[in-house]
């Protein structure tokens, strides 16, 4: 046996507050994704409706741009909980782009390189290491829904009075909760399909179809048993039913009454599809592969 | 407050490890100390699942694992100590090796300035500074081992795990990171390392384990084991000038079991089942007869010679 001096000494010095240290992972997806021209283009594309709803709200008080173009944009763009709604349905579409394309190689790629272990063998959790990957676009989402969106109701406030923010005090509740539905669902349905599928482009496919496929099924329950609870497996149904009672404007869509689902239905079946979501990660998401 | 014992050993007690039906180790019990050891064993055997024990990345299905006196229910305080040095190409994309490293030390609460320092230290210690602020991707085989090895030493841990660290390494680079090894293990570190160059493991181990199938069939200093293996004698070649006058008089020990005169007549192979008695003779020769030898050499007293005996097959755990 050897005879060892023992000069190790560990490090004690200050360490960062571990709450931060998951902040790491999109630093670096942040560089990966604005090096190219096309995400940057694509995500300058995203700011394109939220300057036109700021100059629209922003004619709305100017009368003498209002009497120069001699429309009346208060009867044609009325701004209310629709002129916010269209808003969050517009960045949500976005939102929805940006998923496609920067979601897949997410996880996928640190699986296919065994990178998991290296995260894993430090003093940072499965949990973590999912919401780091998440963070990539729960931050990069929030900057085009929720973060201009708040920003718009703060300058129509601004520009019609207190009194206006007070009584409309709901919209920008609206907007914060119907934008972060969207982007958990988002962030979640991505990181999850990221993990189960390997190959990027059947990734975005994946994520693409299952919102077509979940319509399909849920017009297909609908129209075979003749009920509205196949609107349960319709993604896009669950989440505009979700929208439209946040916006206080039940059944925008104009859907024949029998099959508007009730609110609370769609809020449970939301939640256990993320549920779902997060079971799936779960079995995914180590360090080393179970074999069974 | 006074130190346990187990508080510098990486202990396992009766582990075990299945998945599922498959098993990975089975009541594994080791206390290992200071210095290099490294596991060898055939594909399967239980390398990798005994390293991830020891990091923390898999948990036993019976029995405890402690490293340092530690246990992975504690993350932050287990995983400073430890360092991972994986097999697989685990590399974020476009990172440059200086960021791969700098990043995991920030994953690890090392504070910026810290951080960058530790980095530049380990890329220093692994010959990478030129090739730094290159992208991984550009990176030879070589290179990525070198990097690999680099974000495992670079929070200063105490106990270094690494898998197949040599594979990829050209031979000058070889003999670079064993001296690194050798001088991190006279530091007082743990060097756990899985290898399948054998001679190497032989020259650089002071421990090494023998696994198959999932059990520990040997474990301590190669001389050691050897000694153990009774049930295969001792092979000595003695280069000399009379070997025929040498075999003649080696059988008057019980213990030698068989002696071949080589072909060129300059030596003597000797199969003994007592290596010592048997060395005592050949002095007792030397001086009596007046033999005249050239050199005296055990031809299976290493890894190489231990592994083909339990375990079986050629060189290449």
């Amino acid at each position: 046996m050897a005879v060892h001096e023992h000069a190790y000494k560990p490090y004690a010095g200050p360490l960062t507050p571990v709450w931060s240290r998951f902040l790491i992972i999109p630093r670096h997806a942040y560089r990966d994704v604005f090096a190219s021209k096309l995400y940057t283009a694509l995500f300058a594309l995203c700011f394109v409706c939220p300057l036109v709803m700021a100059i629209l709200i922003y004619l709305h008080h100017n009368l003498t741009a209002m009497a120069a173009l001699s429309i009346s944009l208060k009867d044609i763009v009325p701004i209310n909980g629709f002129f916010f709604q269209f808003f969050v349905g517009t960045q949500t579409f976005f939102a929805f782009v940006l998923t496609v394309l920067m979601g897949p190689p997410l996880i996928s790629r640190d699986l296919a390189n065994n990178a998991l272990p290296l995260y894993l063998c430090r003093p940072f959790s499965r949990a973590e290491y999912v919401i780091g990957k998440m963070s990539v676009l729960l931050i990069l989402i929030s900057a085009i829904t929720w973060i201009p969106g708040e920003l718009l109701f703060l300058f129509q406030s601004y520009l019609e009075g207190a009194g206006w923010a007070a009584s409309n005090l709901w919209i920008a509740g609206a907007v914060f909760v119907g934008s972060w539905t969207w982007i958990l669902l988002l962030a979640m349905l991505s990181v999850t399909i990221s993990a189960w599928v390997k190959w990027r482009l059947a990734a975005s496919a994946a994520l693409f179809g299952l919102f077509i496929i979940s319509n399909a099924i849920g017009f297909m329950v609908n129209g075979v048993l003749q009920t509205r609870w196949g609107g349960l497996f319709n993604l896009t149904f669950i989440m505009k039913t979700i929208e439209d009672s946040l916006f206080r404007a039940p059944n925008s869509a104009g859907l024949p009454s029998w099959m508007v689902l009730p609110t609370s239905a769609a809020w449970i079946m939301l939640a256990l599809f993320l549920a779902f979501c997060l079971f799936l990660l779960t079995r995914r998401v180590r360090a080393y592969e179970v074999v069974r | 407050m006074t130190d346990k014992p187990d508080d510098h050993m990486i202990v396992f007690e009766d582990v075990s490890k299945f998945y599922g039906e498959i098993l990975g180790v089975n009541r594994v019990t080791l206390a290992i100390e200071p210095g290099i050891t490294s596991l060898v064993g055939p594909n399967g055997s239980g390398k990798t699942t005994l390293m991830n024990l020891m990091t923390g990345l898999i948990r036993p299905t019976r029995g405890r694992v402690s490293v340092l006196g530690l246990r992975p229910d504690h993350p932050e305080v287990f995983f400073s100590k430890v360092g991972y040095c994986s097999q697989f190409d685990s590399f974020p994309s476009a990172l440059t090796g200086f960021q791969f490293i700098y990043s995991y030390l920030r994953v690890h609460g090392r504070p910026k300035k810290e951080a960058q320092e530790l980095a530049w230290k380990a890329l220093h210690r692994v010959d990478l500074l030129e090739a730094a602020h290159r992208k991984i991707a550009a990176y030879s085989k070589g290179m990525r081992q070198r990097v690999r090895f680099a974000q495992a030493i670079a929070h200063e841990p105490a106990v270094m795990i690494l898998d197949e660290p040599l594979n990829g390494l050209d031979p000058m680079a070889r003999a670079e990171t064993i001296r690194l090894f050798r001088q991190l293990a006279e530091e007082g570190l743990h060097l756990i390392i899985s290898s399948h160059i054998l001679h190497e493991v032989n020259d650089m181990s002071d421990t090494v384990i023998l696994l198959n199938n999932g059990y520990v069939v040997a474990e301590g200093a190669i001389q050691g084991v050897r000694d153990e293996m009774e049930e295969h004698p001792m092979q000595i070649l003695i280069r000399c000038d009379r070997p025929g006058l040498l075999a003649a008089r080696v059988f008057e020990q019980d213990s030698v079991v068989e002696a071949k005169i080589h072909k060129d007549k300059h030596g003597l192979f000797v199969k003994t089942r007592d290596a010592d008695a048997f060395y005592l003779l050949l002095n007792t020769i030397v001086v009596q007869d007046g033999l005249n030898v050239e050199s005296v050499a055990p031809a299976d007293d290493d890894l190489n010679a231990v592994y083909q005996y339990l375990i079986g097959g050629g060189e290449g755990a």
